[in-house]
């Protein structure tokens, strides 16, 4: 009898994803768990990566994809490096993105992408992708396991969703780093309490302008000068911190 | 004598980016030798006509559809987004293009900010519905055909022109799986004109189409209201009152609304309206608007048992 | 197509201090088309305790009829009203008698129960389509926009909030998840008890 077998490449990894834009930073932020079904692969498998000191990239989905993929990113950014002897701004690696994830359009990388990083104008932004590379700019979002417990929750606290501001005053345009982070910090602990897949640990990449008065980070780091470390060389440009939490482990 | 040497000699660096080339070209991706130089970082759109891995199996559109299509298994990995309305409409002043801004996977809204309308160049609008990704890629790689023409012949391409090659272009790929419903508006030497083409190979000349889960809400306002003789202002609030209609009955459509004008001198962003604020107090002190919101409550408010006065 | 999601709709119940609270959104859908905006899906028991039935609308009725019958029922045998407890368990043993064609409804109770002391001490109750409780400290979700609920719910609700900080924060957490629900949405009701 023949048999014929069905071809299929692709798994869940879980986790969750997040990136939050603000005026002149950016935060991305990705737990470190590594699961498929109900077991546990790795407690530290990260998720979110530095491409150039201007740009992170968190991906989230088929962890294999997910890794070739951005191996493959940087590969194309040091490429145009050596060609070009500088780094890529950061919109044209989000197209540069859109290209390689539409390339394999009819066999297609199963990953989320979220890219946030520094613009060349020096504001904070972050990019979202789809498996086959649709993408737009955006302030915040959520990708991943946890997206639809997350996403709601930032609605709300970010653009101040459903709110209204008390009369005579207006929402803020752009939201303090001290203000984001916790709010990060909660978007994690609460998506570990109510969704298996997340948990373990917590990396959060905080990307600065070149321009950015870090008064209110350096506060920050001096209470937490264990959890933090810096990614960058130059003090004088575009500046990466990674902040690296535990999670529940349960 | 030198140049032979060097032909056969493994180790200068010519060879050494020829041999790893080599590597990833069986890799199966492709990497061009221009992805090296100056063009380092321009993507496979550099190079032409992209190219696109294929799975290394007897069937590879079930292939995708087995991973891709929510419609026949919901349970399915890659979700790719889908629901929407989007119009467009000829009349004397132009065009009228109105889009919502809702993505959908399953019953989650993963985006309420999304662009549908595709700003191919400045006087050619796309809309997206189906895939976004195909929508956005093969309407940003027409306006890179359409830029080329305009280089070789010293004048921009008709409306006709770029639709056809769009529906040539997604035709060849008829069976692979590409989703794409999309309307091609621009303003050429012949007048407005309104093209709608899809991934099926369809590609239709009108003066009123809608596409989309919401195009049959869309198109009962549209319908009605439509006329060739609409002022400017009646015809964007006809418009933005059909993708209004849409948005509120079609659980798949909705958050905000984008409109826009296609006119002589090429297209014109009017506005993104809240299609929640639409409902409630309108588009506010515009011309052609009613001055109150679109909801039919405040005509029904203590006029009915169902909605009964309030002392 | 999951009949669960036919007419869409979502609720969420939570506990203050010395106060519960419970919200729903008020669509009634055919599907993707927007039927009601209306469309009741909590209903008063007692005084003391609230029924909230997401889920399929032909069930909705249904269900709300048979318990109005059996509290009815309870309360003349009895001579009392029902307590919040003997109600969940009225609800569980309901939906088990329906154990293999059962109600498409996840039910959510919100109630006060009077304590010997004379002080009312906040219930909330959740069971799945067969009976299943759950007696959380906390809040309790169901309905097509449970995971955003979940989400949201997880990161405003705090222990002991006083009456009116329980409403803003069980509006703020039904809004914006129904917001990211395709099946929810059209409007909201809150009850704070």
């Amino acid at each position: 009898m023949p048999q014929t077998r069905s071809f299929d490449p692709y798994t869940e990894n879980g986790g969750t994803i997040l990136a939050i834009a603000g005026q002149d930073f950016s935060v991305i932020a990705g737990d470190t768990r590594q699961s498929e079904g109900y077991s546990i692969q790795t407690r530290y498998a990260p998720k979110v990566f530095r491409l150039t000191d201007r740009a992170v990239l968190a991906v989230n989905g088929f962890a294999a994809d997910g890794n070739m993929f951005v191996k493959k990113v940087k590969q194309r950014l040091e490429w145009y490096r050596h060609a070009h002897a500088k780094d890529m701004p950061l919109r044209a690696i989000a197209r540069l993105i859109q290209t390689m994830l539409y390339a394999k359009r009819f066999f297609p990388y199963y990953v989320y992408n979220i890219l946030g990083g520094i613009e060349e104008d020096g504001t904070g932004a972050v990019y979202s992708f789809d498996p086959v590379g649709s993408y737009e700019r955006e302030a915040c979002r959520a990708a991943g396991a946890a997206q639809s417990l997350v996403q709601p929750f930032l609605d709300n606290q970010i653009y101040f969703k459903n709110q209204v501001p008390a009369p005579g005053t207006t929402h803020p345009a752009y939201l303090s780093l001290p203000d984001v982070l916790s709010i990060v910090i909660d978007s994690f602990t609460s998506a570990t309490e109510r969704h298996i897949e997340v948990g373990d640990g917590l990396e959060i990449y905080i990307v600065f302008a070149k321009t950015r008065d870090l008064q209110d980070f350096e506060t920050i780091r001096a209470k937490n000068v264990h959890l933090i470390q810096e990614l960058t060389v130059a003090e004088d440009g575009e500046r990466i911190f990674v902040l690296r939490r535990d999670l529940k482990k349960d | 004598m030198n140049s032979l040497v060097q032909r056969f000699d493994t180790n200068n660096a010519l060879s050494e980016i020829k041999r790893t080339s080599a590597i990833i070209e069986e890799d199966g991706d492709n990497v061009s030798d221009l992805m090296w130089g100056s063009y380092g970082g321009f993507g496979n759109l550099a190079t032409g006509i992209p190219k696109f891995n294929i799975p290394a199996v007897p069937d590879p559109s079930a292939f995708l559809r087995l991973h891709t299509d929510d419609h026949t298994d919901p349970s399915c990995r890659i979700k790719i987004q889908h629901g929407t309305t989007t119009l467009a409409f000829r009349f004397k002043g132009g065009v009228i293009v109105a889009v919502d801004s809702r993505a959908t996977a399953g019953s989650y809204i993963a985006s309420g900010t999304v662009k549908k309308v595709i700003e191919i160049n400045p006087y050619l609008l796309g809309t997206m519905a189906g895939g976004a990704a195909d929508c956005q890629y093969w309407e940003t790689y027409l306006g890179i055909q359409c830029r080329l023409h305009e280089l070789r012949n010293k004048e921009r391409i008709s409306v006709a022109a770029a639709s056809k090659y769009l529906s040539n272009l997604v035709y060849s790929y008829k069976g692979m799986g590409l989703s794409m419903g999309t309307m091609i508006c621009g303003w050429d030497k012949t007048g407005p004109q309104v093209y709608y083409v899809d991934s099926d190979g369809t590609r239709l000349k009108g003066d009123l189409f809608s596409v989309g889960s919401g195009s049959t809400f869309a198109y009962g306002v549209l319908d009605q209201g439509h006329h060739w003789d609409l002022s400017d202002e009646d015809a964007q609030e006809l418009g933005r009152r059909s993708i209004y209609a849409a948005g509120h009955r079609d659980a798949f459509s909705g958050n905000t609304i984008n409109l826009y004008h296609v006119k002589e001198d090429g297209w014109k962003f009017i506005g993104n309206y809240d299609v929640s604020k639409m409902h409630y107090e309108g588009p506010g002190d515009i011309p052609g608007a009613p001055g109150h919101g679109y909801g039919y409550s405040i005509r029904t408010a203590g006029k009915s048992s169902a909605d009964p006065p309030t002392s | 197509m999951s009949i669960m999601e036919y007419n869409g709709g979502s609720v969420v119940a939570m506990v203050g201090k010395g106060c519960v609270a419970i919200a729903s959104d008020l669509r009634l859908g055919n599907q993707a088309l927007g039927i009601s905006s209306n469309f009741q899906k909590i209903f008063p028991i007692t005084d003391h305790i609230y029924l909230g039935l997401p889920g399929l609308a032909t069930d909705v009725t249904t269900l709300k009829e048979q318990f109005r019958y059996r509290v009815n029922m309870y309360t003349i045998k009895e001579e009392r009203e029902i307590e919040p407890e003997a109600f969940a368990h009225l609800v569980s043993s309901t939906l088990y008698e329906r154990r293999f064609g059962p109600f498409f409804i996840e039910p959510v109770m919100a109630g006060l129960t009077k304590k010997p002391s004379g002080e009312y001490k906040p219930f909330i109750a959740a069971s799945d389509l067969i009976g299943c409780l759950n007696f959380a400290k906390d809040f309790v979700v169901a309905g097509t926009a449970s995971s955003k609920l979940f989400g949201v719910a997880e990161g405003l609700w705090e222990p002991g909030l006083e009456p009116e900080d329980l409403f803003e924060t069980i509006s703020q957490t039904l809004l914006n998840a129904v917001d990211r629900d395709a099946y929810s949405g059209w409007g909201a009701v809150v009850h704070v008890m």
